[in-house]
């Protein structure tokens, strides 16, 4: 547990996450708002922990990786990635699953894939070459009630 | 280094915690996503940091025909106002080429401008659109066309104690359009991006050129070539060889000089098209 008040002005919400509540699924991969690997969810919508800072966000609820498997949504989005097996170093995958459950939470599963690969171009993968993530996202939006 | 982070509730407060400090000791926070990496290379040290994120300039609205954009308004707000996307194609067009879409929900208009990156996606566009930044400071507001705010890479005509209020666009313009080229699709900056804007109420094309430093400039004579709501193509010709033939095609890092001019007559000739096709085809 970390209070607000003690957290520096300008501490960004991904090293509060890893290093005072030791939630280190979050990745660090830019730190500058270019791969994706530090989303997280706040209030349920995709965000980039790496530029957001932890103290402008009093009053609002954080999802991390650790929590995807809570959301309904986030659940079938992680069975998904599983049973495609769409990842292989794994460093990109909870940005990934983090990004596809905000997305599918907002945009819902009649979306047509090329639409959410389109909006999913702000998270890089260096291993898979997308083909198994992509899979994986047309999984998870058929398997949306 | 820990710095103090400042909330004010209203514009007195916000003007009232610059007056009076040293250029550079409180930076100006937005949504941080240009800000924060200078924090983090050291390029900037302020003391404190001043969050706009509680002044009501967060919301857009037309006022009779004239379209106000807050300044600190999350660019995938903008994005989300289909209105708008008809009624300011290019701006539409120019905001989804910004980052990703979870840097949009961050990402404003002011901090861009302000930014003054050089490169900017969103600066072509207002040229074209003859936007101007509505500045507050001890003198009370007071509007700035954007071709006088921004004066270099990452400079402006902002005095020290003066922050962005707002963004006006003058009109609705559905003739305009904005290409860019890069590497990337998302997360990238653009090597060159062209915007072109045609005014319903005088019946003149503006054209600007962006991505190439130090700033994005508007191109008259290249807009001047192009006549009517459908120009020719023999005048969009003659507006490609006038566009090329700018000296501010430079080639840097990022791309060469003869890359920039080949990909930026391409562009204006397509950005054309796209301006004049009607509204439902438009993507480019």
């Amino acid at each position: 547990m970390v209070r607000l008040d003690d957290v520096p002005g300008d501490e960004r919400l991904l090293d509060t996450l890893r290093w005072r509540l030791a939630l280190r699924g979050t990745k660090e991969g830019c730190r500058s708002g270019g791969c994706g690997a530090c989303t997280v969810l706040v209030d349920g919508v995709a965000r980039l922990s790496c530029l957001t800072l932890t103290r402008e966000l009093e009053g609002r609820a954080v999802t991390t990786i650790e929590g995807a498997g809570d959301d309904p949504v986030g659940r079938r989005v992680q069975e998904a990635f599983v049973a495609e097996v769409a990842a292989q170093c794994g460093y990109c995958t909870p940005g990934f699953v983090m990004a596809v459950t905000g997305l599918l939470r907002e945009r819902g599963g009649a979306t047509p894939s090329e639409e959410l690969l389109e909006e999913l171009g702000g998270n890089l993968c260096r291993c898979t070459g997308y083909v198994a993530i992509a899979r994986a996202v047309e999984r998870a939006r058929g398997s949306l009630p | 280094m820990a710095r103090e982070l400042i909330v004010p509730g209203t514009e007195e407060a916000a003007l009232a915690a610059l007056r009076g400090r040293p250029a550079g000791e409180v930076a100006v926070l937005a949504g941080g996503t240009d800000l924060l990496l200078d924090l983090d290379d050291g390029r900037l040290s302020p003391q404190a940091l001043l969050s706009l994120r509680c002044l009501p300039w967060s919301r857009h609205g037309w006022e009779g025909g004239r379209l106000r954009i807050g300044s600190t308004e999350p660019l995938a707000d903008l994005e989300a106002d289909p209105e708008l996307a008809a009624r300011l194609p290019a701006l539409a067009q120019a905001l989804a080429a910004v980052g990703s879409r979870p840097l949009r929900r961050q990402a404003t208009v002011g901090g861009n401008l302000g930014r003054a990156a050089p490169a900017s996606d969103l600066t072509p566009v207002l040229l074209a659109l003859d936007a101007a930044v509505e500045v507050v400071g001890l003198g009370g507001p007071r509007p700035v066309p954007v071709d006088r705010f921004l004066v270099a890479s990452r400079e402006t005509e902002l005095a020290p104690g003066e922050l962005i209020r707002s963004v006006t666009i003058p009109e609705g313009r559905p003739r305009s359009a904005y290409l860019w080229q890069r590497v990337r699709l998302a997360n990238d900056i653009s090597q060159v991006g062209v915007a072109v804007a045609f005014s319903p109420s005088d019946r003149r094309w503006r054209v600007a050129l962006g991505g190439a430093p130090p700033r994005p400039v508007l191109v008259p004579d290249a807009a001047a070539a192009l006549a009517g709501d459908e120009p020719s193509p023999a005048d969009v010709r003659t507006a490609v060889e006038r566009l090329t033939a700018h000296p501010g095609l430079v080639g840097d890092r990022r791309a060469s000089d003869e890359h920039r001019r080949r990909v930026a007559g391409v562009l204006l000739r397509r950005a054309v098209g796209v301006a004049v096709r009607p509204m439902s085809e438009a993507r480019p």
